[in-house]
């Protein structure tokens, strides 16, 4: 450009820099391009016009300005003495008529998609088309940066005064240059504005979008609504803001504000709003050509309590204090905020319309027709408002691409509904304003509803009886090994029934239960019924502490288990009565008949124990009523679920679908045998069993419908639900399973099992792009509102709050008064006095009236089924006395894999994942810990959870490299499974996150890779090193004599010498409580292994050193024993010393030398499965102990007993049989250091020796005597397994700071 | 997705609703009162109303319960 041309180089305008950086770095087409097009009726003098042009051109300088970037990147506007002016004439006048007006059009649109170059000005375009004689067409078209539409009335204003004057100004007043604007700017107080802004928009809980996830805007032409107000109307909205002292467009804004917030749900809302941008004190603005205009935000409390007149006038002062601030452009505003786009809807007052009449002068004849405007909106939704005549005309301009015509039509009636409230009742409270229209309000409240059926509240005793006499000798409970007919059911609830009552249950009295799944589980619950009581199931992952906590909460006077858990409630020192069910003779001596016990379909059936926020479960109190209602619900009747599968823990509320649906219409309940419910168990029990319906959690069915889709083949329907469902999974099973329906199922517990039901297989295979399984329609006689905050209906399609009603509503939550006030609530919609419970999901209706769930409203959340309050985790943490501060959040940092990861400010996360293990149900426990030394924070002062890291397993995952093509390939899918990005060869697969879930997925992917694994593998091997050695047939490991436990870690390792058995795996829990740093391994019997049996306790231990030198070549040894395993763990111990190692820690586990045990006479398989923690008396009650009993009283154990087979079970023996006879045989030496013994305390009789008292004349030290409160065999149960963990972990502790 | 529930509100203001069942129940002052419901306790925050619930409803049972129990 050489030197004559420039006139000046002048900075830019906030708003310019904004949209010359969209120019330059915007996604290609600029839809800052606006144009203005108008019809010019009459004789035009064409020369004069484009005179008048040229003449406009020259008088405005900014309309010359080019935009470029300095070299260090500022950008300027280059303002050219003399432009071209770029006017171009079209002829359209000899097309037919029919043709001229869309031929015009297009060269307008033409126009408009023609880009310009910021570089070289002008950035305007004038094109002028003859449509006929007298009749022209205005096509004006111009970069936004140049001028905004406030600019427009005033250029076509000077553009007409020219015209008549052929382009001569000198009668005109002299410009007010933009420069003049450009001064000022410079002037203010950039940080005053800053801070204004700032604290207009402290504590906005993020931005408010009708259309998040909005692809980016295309050039597409917005569509338009437009509506006149009633004079009436238009009317009252003045004169309610002059009442109230605010402008009109406060009016507007307030009724746009209220409006977001019925379709976001949000009670704080943010939308932009333009803004003249015209400083009054400075002169001539008014008249300036130019961009002033503003887009900035406008923040609207639209609490539901505040009244319509308070709400103006707080948002009135709130942008009165704003107006001095107006000229901080929006990106600079939306930085200050913290945030990105802040909204993605705005409000434009338009008080410049263009008056022709206006244009003062007569234009010889010539009148102008406003023809079209474009301007640069590019938002979703766009409201204009412009005044005029006698009502107010509003115009809402929408996005084509989001919304059709219908849908901005209503939007445009909602709003004028508000704009009615807000006109004429002052004093009524937001919330209270209706924006639904009769329509709306019909299908949501009405015909969206579960339908009214005649049925009439009943008990399940009740329903129960009349079942009995219709099919008394009918299957009522299958289970492996026994079916009970109705009649034989009966009789034994009966037996029960009469106990209970003996020991004071009476009616409303809760009576604990802890069973094993089995028919003891139905017989139990119908019993606890028949005597007037509710049940109260305790969850059998429930830690000691938890249970007896459950029991007092209950105030069960009685607790009902059965022998497998016997042991477990031993220790618990409740002061309940505790009957074994299968073991109580006095149940045996009761009548059969029915006890004489009234009962009410108001009184409860059961407490059913969930996650509660505030630190400890809540107990939700179902009625006779609510379960009645769900077992007759038409939707579960029609032969699809007579005989249902009882998988789910009777804690459950699931088991209410899996009892008493079938149960009260002559139907079966198939128990499942123990163990995890793999796709191959499935498709056994629904051939051997003829079981027609089952329900699955979400990730239990997702699972199966991976591993084996098929396995559902023989059902009717399965159910599935409780998480958002794959609709992948789905049809992969309704592929597989062409007789099968899928039936997605939503409900909490509070409101009985399930509430809404839809059928997939229908809708999926009409829609094949269908990716959500929606929640459905409500069941019989329920309803499920979805509600805004001011707990009005919301419109179809937008989010709100689900609040079910109607029966399956339980009374409320045990004992939590205030709790049960806060979610069980007045039902507006219901019957007078009625109530509904707010469930905290958010939900919306899809067209058709299928319920769609959307997110949490809060911090409760669903892992492998479990419902978890994030908030209870939290609790439990910061109870310890290290952490300062705790958040707890569920990720998914894969696909389909949730974890729960704990955030901590602490000096450490050592022990805090034991320290949860004790309190918290194993589901509950976070998978990992991340120290933190503060939490992030987001720009309201809030914990920030999306902020914070993704747990780095790196330290854990490191490992060593993959070695072989084997190794990279397992490793691999581990990575895959867990969602890391690789896993070392030789780590832990549950160090890394897995669990049982996890493992099940694992084996399916390695089984699809061409791995051959099972989950005993997975248990016992762990890692991929391991586990691919697992593979090789002749190898038996997880049998080997060196059983490696954790071999990482630094300090040395600690040896855990077998008992009786053989079999080192009850060791493995110790992986929990003792330290990551700490090695461990089992040593096990060679029975396994080898065909000949050691010969003494001697020759073990000399055979064990030699094992455990070749990873420990020297001391100091670590060794602990538990019954025999303590007498091969002190001859280790002797003989190392004899050989001059040190010996850090000895710990016998109630072991005994020189005891007679009465080898010959006793009964040897019963005692060798209590040795490994099973009761014998279940499976071998009449002394005839059947191996598929035991496998499958094995199968349901959580650990990985579950996975022994026959021919282990007979090495178990051999080895048990053996180890009583060296045990005996065995004469122990002298040892040299301080012992750590362990005392079972039950079971002991007068003559049964102490550890002091057998071992005290040969140790040569102390010997702590840690007594604990179970029977012998019992010590190596979850429980008493924790407490010794936590005395060793100190003990090594100690003796590694002394090292 | 930010979204308040009216129950939740800090700072709100709220009455405690008791039915003919004896059910009580928080409500939020700014909404009308649902038919078959009356106001057992005014306008007061929502720590005093929770409290008022814990303090005077101390039998869940619904009325119609007690008196088929014959208590």
């Amino acid at each position: 450009m050489s030197k004559s041309q420039l006139e000046d180089i002048l900075p830019l305008s906030p708003l310019q820099q904004g949209l010359f950086f969209h120019a330059l770095y915007g996604s290609g087409h600029d839809v800052y391009t606006a144009q203005i097009v108008f019809d010019l009726r009459g004789p035009l003098d064409v020369d004069a016009l484009r005179a008048a042009a040229a003449t406009l051109l020259r008088r405005h300088a900014n309309l010359r300005a080019g935009f470029r970037q300095r070299k260090e990147g500022s950008p300027v506007q280059v303002v050219h003495r003399e432009v071209r002016l770029p006017w171009e004439d079209a002829d359209l006048s000899g097309l037919p008529e029919a043709e001229r007006d869309a031929r015009a059009r297009e060269l307008a649109e033409a126009e408009r998609a023609r880009p310009f170059d910021m570089a070289r000005p002008p950035l305007l375009r004038f094109l002028l088309i003859r449509l006929a004689d007298g009749l022209h067409r205005m096509v004006f078209t111009n970069h936004h940066i140049l001028l905004d539409g406030w600019s427009t009335p005033v250029l076509q204003t000077e553009l007409f005064a020219l015209y008549l004057a052929k382009g001569d100004d000198t009668g005109m007043p002299r410009v007010a240059p933009y420069k003049n604007y450009l001064a000022w700017l410079a002037k203010q107080d950039r940080a005053a504005a800053e801070d204004a802004w700032r604290s207009a928009l402290d504590g906005l809980d993020g931005p408010t979008l009708v259309a998040p996830g909005a692809p980016e805007p295309n050039t597409q032409e917005p569509g338009r609504v437009r509506i006149r107000l009633t004079e009436d109307l238009t009317a009252a909205l003045s004169a309610r803001a002059r009442a109230e002292g605010v402008t009109l467009n406060t009016v507007l804004q307030l009724g746009w504000g209220v409006l977001l917030g019925r379709l976001t749900g949000a009670t704080d809302v943010v939308f932009g709003a333009a803004v003249s941008g015209r400083p009054p004190e400075l002169p001539g603005v008014e008249q300036m050509i130019g961009l002033f205009i503003n887009t900035l935000p406008i923040r609207v409390r639209v609490h539901p309590g505040d009244t319509v007149a308070a709400a103006l006038a707080r948002l009135q002062d709130e942008q009165a204090a704003l107006m001095q601030y107006h000229h901080l452009g929006l990106s600079d505003v939306q930085r200050l905020a913290g945030s990105g786009p802040l909204f993605d809807t705005m409000t434009v007052l338009e008080n410049y319309p263009f008056d022709p009449d206006a244009a003062g002068a007569d234009l010889g004849g010539l009148t102008l027709h406003n023809v079209d405007g474009h301007d640069a909106t590019h938002y979703p939704l766009t409201l204009a408002a412009v005044p005029g005549g006698r009502g107010l005309s509003l115009r809402l301009d929408f996005r084509t691409d989001l919304y059709v015509e219908d849908e901005a039509q209503r939007l445009m009636r909602r709003f004028v509904r508000i704009l009615e409230s807000v006109a004429y009742s002052p004093g009524l409270p937001l919330g209270r304003i209706d924006v639904l229209e009769d329509d709306e309000r019909d299908l949501v409240l009405r015909a969206w509803q579960g339908p009214d059926t005649p049925r009439r509240p009943g008990t399940l005793t009740g329903r129960f009886a009349e079942q009995l006499a219709r099919t008394p000798d009918a299957e009522a409970v299958v289970a492996s090994g026994e079916t009970l007919t109705y009649a034989e059911l009966d009789e034994r609830a009966n037996r029960l029934a009469h106990r209970l009552i003996g020991l004071g249950v009476r009616r409303e009295t809760h009576v604990a239960v802890l069973l094993e799944r089995s028919a003891a589980s139905v017989v139990a619950s119908l019993a606890v019924l028949k005597a007037g009581g509710a049940y109260a199931p305790i969850h059998h992952a429930y830690p000691p502490e938890r249970t007896a906590w459950a029991i007092d909460e209950v105030a069960a006077p009685v607790l009902l288990v059965d022998t497998a858990m016997r042991g477990r409630v031993a220790r618990l020192g409740t002061s309940a009565h505790v009957i074994v069910v299968d073991d109580d003779p006095e149940t045996a001596a009761q009548p059969a008949t029915a006890p004489d016990v009234p009962c009410h379909p108001e009184q409860l059936a059961c407490v059913l124990f969930t996650s509660g926020s505030t630190g400890v479960p809540k107990g939700v109190m179902l009625r006779h009523r609510d379960a009645v209602s769900l077992a007759t619900d038409g939707e579960l009747r029609g032969g699809a679920h007579d005989r249902v599968l009882f998988h789910s823990p009777h804690a459950f509320d699931a088991h209410i679908y899996e009892f008493w649906t079938p149960l009260l219409h002559g139907g079966a309940t198939v128990v499942a045998p123990p163990g995890h419910l793999t796709g191959e168990a499935v498709e056994d029990l629904v051939r051997a069993h003829g079981v027609t319906g089952l329900f699955l959690t979400t990730t239990l069915f997702n699972l199966v419908a991976d591993e084996r889709p098929a396995a559902f083949a023989g059902l009717r329907e399965v159910l599935t639900g409780g998480e958002s469902g794959s609709t992948a999974a789905v049809r992969r099973v309704l592929a597989a399973c062409p007789d099968t329906e899928v039936g997605n199922v939503y409900g909490p517990t509070e409101a009985t099992t399930y509430t809404t039901i839809d059928r997939q297989r229908a809708r999926l295979t009409a829609d094949p792009g269908e990716t959500s399984a929606l929640l459905g329609h409500p069941m019989d006689d329920r309803r499920t509102y979805v509600l805004d905050p001011g707990l009005r209906p919301v419109p179809p399609g937008v989010v709100g709050e689900a609040y079910i009603a109607g029966p399956g509503v339980g009374r409320g939550y045990l004992r939590r008064a205030s709790l049960t006030g806060e979610r069980f609530v007045p039902d507006p919609f219901g019957p007078p006095g009625s109530r509904m419970y707010r469930t905290g999901d958010l939900v919306r209706h899809r067209p058709g009236g299928a319920l769609e769930y959307v997110d949490r409203a809060d911090q409760q959340v669903k892992v492998r089924g479990f419902r978890i309050e994030l908030g209870e985790i939290e609790a439990a943490l910061t109870a310890h006395p290290d952490v300062a501060n705790a958040a707890v959040v569920a990720r998914q940092d894969a696909p389909g894999v949730k974890t729960i990861v704990a955030y901590v400010i602490a000096p450490c996360t050592g022990g805090l994942k034991e320290f949860l293990a004790e309190r918290l149900p194993e589901y509950m426990v976070p998978a990992a810990f991340v120290r933190l030394d503060t939490f992030p924070v987001g720009p309201n002062g809030k914990l920030d959870r999306r902020a914070l890291p993704a747990p780095d397993y790196a330290g854990t995952a490191a490992g060593r490299d993959p070695a072989t093509p084997e190794e990279e390939a397992l490793c691999g899918i581990v990575a895959g499974v867990l969602g890391l990005d690789r896993v070392g060869a030789d780590v832990s697969f549950f160090d890394l996150g897995g669990d049982s879930i996890a493992a099940l997925k694992l084996v399916t992917r390695a089984r699809q890779a061409g791995i051959e694994l099972t989950p005993r593998d997975v248990f016992t091997h762990q890692t991929v090193e391991a586990l691919l050695r697992a593979g090789e047939p002749e190898d038996r490991l997880g049998f080997e004599v060196l059983l490696p436990i954790r071999t990482t870690g630094t300090r040395p390792p600690v040896f855990f010498v077998h008992p009786a058995g053989g079999l080192a795996w009850s060791y493995l829990q110790f992986q929990r409580h003792l330290g990551p740093d700490q090695p461990i391994y089992g040593l096990q019997g060679s029975a396994f292994t080898r065909a000949d049996l050691p010969g003494s306790v001697e020759e073990m231990a000399r055979d064990y050193i030699e094992q455990i030198r070749t990873v420990r070549p020297s001391g100091p040894y670590h060794l602990v024993g538990w019954s025999l395993g303590g007498l091969i763990a002190y001859e280790m111990a002797v003989r190392l010393q004899e050989a001059g190692e040190r010996v850090g820690l000895l710990g016998l586990i109630d072991a005994y030398h020189t005891q007679d045990l009465e080898a010959e006479k006793r009964e040897i398989l019963p005692e060798l499965l209590e040795s490994i923690g099973i009761d014998a008396r279940m499976v071998a009650a009449d002394g005839n102990p059947d191996m598929a009993q035991i496998m499958a009283v094995l199968a349901e154990r959580d650990d990985a007993l579950a996975t022994l087979r026959e021919d282990d079970l007979v090495n178990v023996y051999r080895n048990y049989e053996n180890g009583l006879h060296q045990a005996e045989r065995y004469r122990p030496g002298r040892y040299r250091g301080d012992v750590v013994f362990f005392t079972a305390l039950r079971g002991r009789t007068a003559d049964s020796p102490t550890g002091p008292s057998n071992w005290g004349p040969l140790v040569e030290g102390r010997i702590e005597d840690y007594p604990l409160d179970v029977e012998h065999h019992f010590l190596l149960e979850p429980g008493p397994a924790a407490e010794m963990g936590a005395v060793l972990a100190a003990r090594l502790d100690k003796l590694h700071v002394n090292d | 997705m930010p979204m308040t529930n009216p129950f939740e509100d800090p700072d709100g203001t709220y009455v405690v609703l008791v039915n003919d069942e004896g059910q009580h129940s928080l409500w939020p002052s700014f909404a009308e009162v649902p038919g078959g419901w009356t106001v057992a306790k005014a306008e007061d925050t929502r720590q005093a109303c929770l409290d008022y619930i814990e303090e005077n409803w101390t039998d869940m049972r619904p009325k119609s319960l007690i008196e088929a129990m014959g208590e």
